[in-house]
């Protein structure tokens, strides 16, 4: 088994509150900084709404599955879903200046997010269906 | 947890007052109460948010729709003691310099 916990819920954006409270529970476990463990929750918070809303255009009966695992070195979370793969280009990493108000966009932000909060973000879309995304957090700050 | 949204207005000012979690479940009803009272509004919108436990990038997005439909029509729009979580996303997604933002109601 390669991780500590695994949790499979369907893409119903209903289950997010509950994704966050494991999540949150989990990493505070680790004695990060209180700020920090907020980041994460945001930040798996957002990979699993760009699931529902990207891979699963919406639908809220597809399998989001989240695996976690304590390393020696850093703690890694796995985002799986079994919807329709990303293009690469939804999930490269933008430098994110502060923008003018006239070149505000809505939206578009989560993916930015994760990369700002992890050290490591890997993207793996499958070849004809679903998508894992890697998140690794270095345990030593 | 749920969202709680209250709408009070003035002549001139539409205050919408956000308690509790906004997520992607819960943004859909803060776009609809957002765009409502910047289409109402005479002169300025005020979203507090000092009851915000906990916002992501739906809540964000959102707030930039209302922001840029304010501007627009030629309103203000003020973001109300913000909760720390609200500008924890918000200094992620380096969008705290580009709002109006009153810490101190």
């Amino acid at each position: 088994m390669n991780y500590d916990i695994r949790l499979e819920v369907r893409s119903d954006p209903r289950h997010l509150g509950l994704i966050r409270t494991l999540i949150h529970d989990w990493v505070d476990g680790f004695g990060l900084p209180h700020e920090l463990v907020h980041d994460v929750v945001l930040a798996i918070d957002e990979a699993c709404s760009n699931v529902i809303r990207h891979a699963y255009e919406g639908r809220g009966d597809g399998p989001l599955e989240i695996r976690l695992q304590a390393l020696p070195e850093h703690l890694e979370f796995e985002v799986r879903d079994q919807g329709v793969p990303c293009p690469q280009e939804c999930h490269e990493r933008r430098s994110l200046e502060a923008p003018d108000a006239d070149e505000l966009q809505p939206g578009g932000l989560g993916v930015q997010l994760m990369h700002q909060v992890f050290d490591q973000v890997v993207f793996c879309p499958g070849e004809k269906r679903g998508n894992c995304v890697t998140m690794r957090l270095l345990r030593k700050r | 947890m749920a969202l709680k949204i209250d709408r009070n207005r003035s002549d001139l000012v539409e205050v919408i007052t956000v308690e509790g979690e906004v997520d992607l479940y819960t943004s859909p009803d803060l776009r609809s109460a957002v765009l409502k009272a910047v289409r109402k509004a005479k002169e300025r919108v005020e979203v507090n948010l000092a009851g915000v436990a906990y916002m992501d990038s739906s809540g964000v997005a959102t707030l930039v729709e209302g922001f840029k439909k304010a501007n627009e029509s030629s309103k203000t729009f003020t973001l109300v003691a913000p909760s720390d979580s609200v500008m924890k996303v918000l200094q992620l997604a380096k969008l705290d310099g580009v709002f109006e933002i009153d810490r101190a109601p």
